[in-house]
């Protein structure tokens, strides 16, 4: 930071984020852009440095924003510090990439220059958009041999509307046109507003634990200046502390004891609690405690909810300790406890989708050593009741007596679809199938862009791997909450022995029962070992048996073969058997596996 | 200090002439008239026995077992030599079962007779099946009429004690074709019998390309129907897949059954030894032999000696390690045998089982360590709750 401390400082900074599809190469960009800045040494550079979640560099997949503050010597010979946040690239963490690009003034549209426009990145260029952010359209990938950039470009003009003529045409992989691309970067993106001298105005972008420091806060300074050992104040709390550590990242943790408007960086106050410094609030002074509240973010609610029990009941307390301390970073995250008579204690947790469920099932069981098992995702219903009350339920095990309800709602979601048409058919066809209405259809190019109405249950099930089967994987979805709507729902549930089992039961659609009934025991059946009795596998809707199937038993489990004096053999061939029961629970005195919990998301009619 | 377990010896000859798709045992093969290095692997042998002699302890050998591989590759002369130098190293027991190996390949068969001079008083033949079609999806390099001819030699060469090794579950295999094998096995009036169901191995060639099993069901029928074949001929199972008449139980298999003691020498041979520490603890102890047979060779000049491995079983894998025996005996042992071979006291063992009595796959009884005949057929459960802490 070689000019810092000159009040026209502000002009050479430059906020961005890259809006990009998972795999449009918006990881590779970004290591290219550090490389060039020369952010770390090529040494350094572990491959996609930002995304440094062990789970997120595996899937390839943004979930936490990060940034990185970069120096660049542009060809005017000025020094400019670009601050790249980085933003989620999945539908499940479409919030968060508001809460990145609220940090910035301009955002990379990194579109892949042989696939063309997908849907997410529709969706977040209409939010930087409306957030008045100056969006640079860049064709990645243009080194391969089936990159059109002029089709894609002509496609980020029909579907986006944004003038894409003279777009920058890059290789991130080779790094071609990646000085051109910096260079537009600092000339078309616009400097922060701000002024240092003003009172200090702050906002959290995000907050994560760290076990050493406490609470971490990623921020951007509007106005004023943050000093280490400065007392500063959580409007949200109006509570001060004093801010131990300020800094970049590059991307590893820099101290410079400073930041000033227009910035973005962390500060660390000695905060242990995460709600104590929330993502959204504003910080400033406690001296200036009258400096307004920046808008903040609109709390993200959990769209489906799930039960996760652990496979042995003793490991309850480490799960409710695994629980809170994920939490901690995940603000998303949302739990409660949940008492099923089938599988004992537990927790009722919400997620924005079902990748973030994976995610946090991965988590819990790779991080902190537990066994779990997931039951099968819900909605939340909305449901009108006799007396007036309005509730909601996501669990369907907790749904009233439906005499005293006067009318049952599902949330309905619009969706928009980008795919190629030559499977337009295919998605339509997916689309009726799962109760869709269509709002509207057009033809962009080579993309055609669809628009449903649908229920959200069909929706968060398996719909987005499923448009990817029947797309070839060209496919893209994003959707966003509409409203509630009456419509006929019924609980199945599903009998082991003739026990009702809670943790099995789902809501449904009236006209699907009979059908997902049939498919779901026959799926069952499937799923569920032979054990040592006949095990009978029932559906049934309001009492009423629709389906019925059994998992014959099993007349033997013993290994006849005799191996001698070597006993290590057989010891390891009953670890293997010991290692596959720990995946399944108990109910009863039936061993059900995981799979079988989430078999309602895998049938069809 | 009481005694310690009853001791066997198991020596391994890891040859064989073509090594069988399903087989997963330390069995090398070497091509038909390959001429095996008889003289380095007695030496060998020996000089890893000398290594073993201070775990026998003052105990003699109640049971030799030569296994493999194919031992009946070996000539009788290298017999010969074997346990005239294991006699001037350890007792052998006035009643002492010796068993060999052997394949009923006309070859060996033509070494019967020098086996039984050699000292070797029991025969376990590995027929596996009497169907052409069987023997030929188990790559097995004999014949059904071939392994006749071995049980006429055998008797003609003096074994009065036969085992014949039957495998059943084979591709293609139904009740019918199961039961024909037991007649035919039968028809030759065999002292024992070992019927075991084929399983596929990890690092085994079925594997790698798993033949096409019979169904469930008909493994069931299979055993079933071939038991109640046994038992009505007089064989009586004693052990999950083995079968006996009268006072003809194998004292090998039974020593490895009841927790005792064995050396084991050879390529890649295991054993199980015991012997009490300074402050009256029984230290149990498992050791192997390095693998390879070249390797093994070439131990014998090494410093290291032949063992590759070896482990003390530590405290809580002693319930399991000795109930995955003991179960497996259709009598199951008498709860002294726990005290008697692991040194500790019964509620050490006690504390496993509650959950298997529980379920009911244990009986209850004061004195025996027994499965009930639903436990016999869930083994895998029954030890799988006893491994549970």
């Amino acid at each position: 930071m070689t000019d810092n401390a000159s009040p026209g400082r502000i002009k050479h900074i430059r906020n961005f984020s890259i809006i990009a599809h998972i795999d449009h190469g918006k990881s590779t960009l970004a290591d290219r852009i550090i490389q060039l800045c020369g952010g770390l040494t090529e040494r350094e550079l572990k491959e996609q440095v930002l995304d440094s979640m062990d789970i997120e560099r595996e899937r390839g997949i943004t979930i936490k924003a990060q940034s990185v503050t970069l120096d660049y010597k542009a060809d005017d010979g000025d020094i400019y510090q670009l601050n790249f946040i980085d933003t989620p690239g999945h539908v499940d963490f479409s919030y968060e990439v508001s809460r990145s690009l609220y940090a910035c003034e301009g955002a990379l549209l990194v579109v892949d220059a042989a696939q063309g426009v997908e849907a997410q990145s529709v969706a977040n260029c209409y939010t930087a958009i409306a957030q008045n952010l100056e969006v640079l359209p860049v064709l990645n990938k243009i080194d391969l041999p089936q990159a059109d950039p002029d089709r894609v470009a002509q496609e980020i003009e029909e579907i986006i509307g944004l003038d894409a003529v003279d777009a920058c045409q890059v290789s991130a992989k080779t790094g071609v046109g990646m000085e051109g691309l910096l260079e537009r970067l600092v000339r078309d993106i616009p400097p922060p507003q701000g002024d240092v001298n003003a009172p200090l105005q702050a906002l959290i972008v995000d907050s994560w634990f760290d076990n050493y420091l406490g609470v971490v806060s990623l921020v951007r300074l509007f106005d004023g200046t943050l000093k280490k050992g400065d007392k500063i104040r959580m409007k949200s709390t109006g509570r001060d502390w004093e801010a131990t550590e300020v800094g970049i990242f590059t991307p590893k943790r820099q101290q410079t004891g400073i930041l000033r408007a227009g910035e973005v960086g962390f500060v660390v106050a000695g905060i242990k609690d995460i709600h104590g410094a929330p993502v959204g609030d504003t910080i400033t002074h406690a001296k200036t405690p009258d400096v307004p509240r920046l808008p903040g973010f609109q709390k993200v609610k959990p769209q489906v909810y799930a039960g996760m029990f652990t496979i042995s009941a003793d490991d309850y307390e480490d799960f409710r300790d695994a629980l809170e301390k994920l939490a901690l970073n995940d603000a998303s995250l949302d739990y409660e406890p949940e008492n099923s008579d089938a599988l004992g204690f537990g927790f009722r947790v919400g997620f924005l989708g079902t990748l973030h469920m994976e995610i946090v099932q991965e988590r819990l069981e790779r991080e902190y050593g537990l066994d779990l098992l997931t039951t099968a995702p819900t909605v939340v219903y909305e449901l009108a009741m006799d007396n007036g009350e309005i509730r909601y339920v996501a669990n369907p095990s907790k749904l009233p007596d439906m005499a005293n309800v006067d009318e049952m709602r599902e949330p309905i979601v619009r969706a928009n679809i980008l795919v190629p048409q030559e499977f337009v058919g295919n998605v339509i066809t997916e689309c009726e199938l799962r109760r869709g209405t269509q709002l509207d259809m057009q033809f962009l190019g080579n993309q055609i862009q669809l628009a449903y109405e649908l229920p959200m249950s069909e929706v968060v099930m398996d719909f987005f791997d499923r448009l990817k089967s029947i797309s070839r994987g060209y496919a893209s979805l994003d959707y966003s909450f509409e409203r509630f709507q009456a419509a006929k729902l019924v609980r199945l549930d599903v009998l082991i022995n003739g026990d009702k089992v809670d943790a099995l039961a789902a809501i449904i659609h009236r006209d699907h029962a009979h059908g997902r009934g049939r498919s779901l025991v026959e799926k069952m059946k499937e799923l569920i070992p032979r054990q040592m009795f006949d095990v009978a596998i029932q559906a049934a809707i309001g009492g009423q048996v629709v389906a019925r199937s059994t998992v014959k038993a099993l007349r033997k489990n013993v290994t006849a073969k005799c191996y001698g004096g070597d006993v290590s053999r057989k010891k390891k061939l009953l670890e293997k058997q010991k290692a596959g029961k720990k995946r399944m629970k108990q109910v009863g005195k039936v061993e059900i596996p995981q799979d079988a919990f989430l078999a309602v998301l895998k049938v069809n009619d | 200090m009481a005694g310690l377990p009853p001791l066997s010896l198991y020596v391994h000859v890891p040859w064989c002439v073509r090594k069988c798709p399903y087989c997963d045992f330390n069995s090398h093969g070497v091509g038909r008239g390959t001429e095996l290095p008889e003289d380095a692997y007695l030496a060998a042998l020996l000089a890893d026995l000398d290594g073993e002699l201070a775990l026998a302890g003052e105990r003699e050998l109640d049971s030799v077992f030569i296994g493999g591989g194919t031992p009946s590759l070996m000539s009788p002369s290298f017999y010969r030599r074997l346990f005239i130098e294991l006699e001037r190293r350890l007792a052998l027991a006035a009643q002492c079962e010796i068993t060999l190996e052997a394949n009923p390949g006309t070859v060996e068969q033509q070494r019967f007779s020098g086996y039984r001079e050699a000292g070797i008083n029991r025969l376990s033949i590995g027929v596996q099946s009497f169907q052409p079609a069987q023997l030929a999806a188990l790559g097995r390099i004999h014949s059904g009429e071939e392994a006749r001819h071995a049980v006429e030699n055998a008797r003609h060469a003096g074994f009065d004690n036969l085992n014949l090794d039957l495998m059943h579950g084979l591709p293609g295999q139904d009740v019918a074709l199961a039961l024909d094998d037991l007649d035919q096995a039968l028809a030759l009036a065999p002292e024992h019998l070992s019927w075991y169901q084929l399983t596929l191995e990890p690092n085994t060639e079925f594997h790698v390309h798993p033949p096409r099993l019979p169904q469930d069901e008909t493994l069931w029928d299979i055993q079933d129907a071939g038991h109640a074949r046994l038992e009505a001929a007089g064989l009586a199972r004693y052990e999950i897949s083995a079968y006996a008449r009268e006072g003809r139980r194998s004292r090998h298999n039974l020593n490895y059954w009841s927790f005792g003691d064995y050396l084991g020498i050879g390529a890649g041979a295991h054993g199980k030894s015991s012997h009490w520490s300074p402050d009256g603890e029984l230290i149990i102890e498992r050791r192997w032999k390095s693998r390879q047979p070249e390797a093994y060779l070439r131990r014998h000049n090494d410093p290291r000696g032949f063992l590759a491995g070896s482990q003390r079983i530590r405290e809580d894998e002693l319930p399991l390690e000795f109930a995955m025996n003991a179960l497996r005996l259709v009598e199951g042992v008498p709860l002294d045998t726990w005290r008697a071979r692991t040194g500790r006291p019964l509620e050490r063992l006690q504390a496993r089982l509650a959950m298997a009595r529980k379920k009911g796959l244990l009986v209850e009884d004061p004195r025996a360590l027994r499965a009930t005949p639903q436990g016999l057929l869930f083994l895998n459960e029954l030890l799988a709750s006893v491994s549970d802490d």
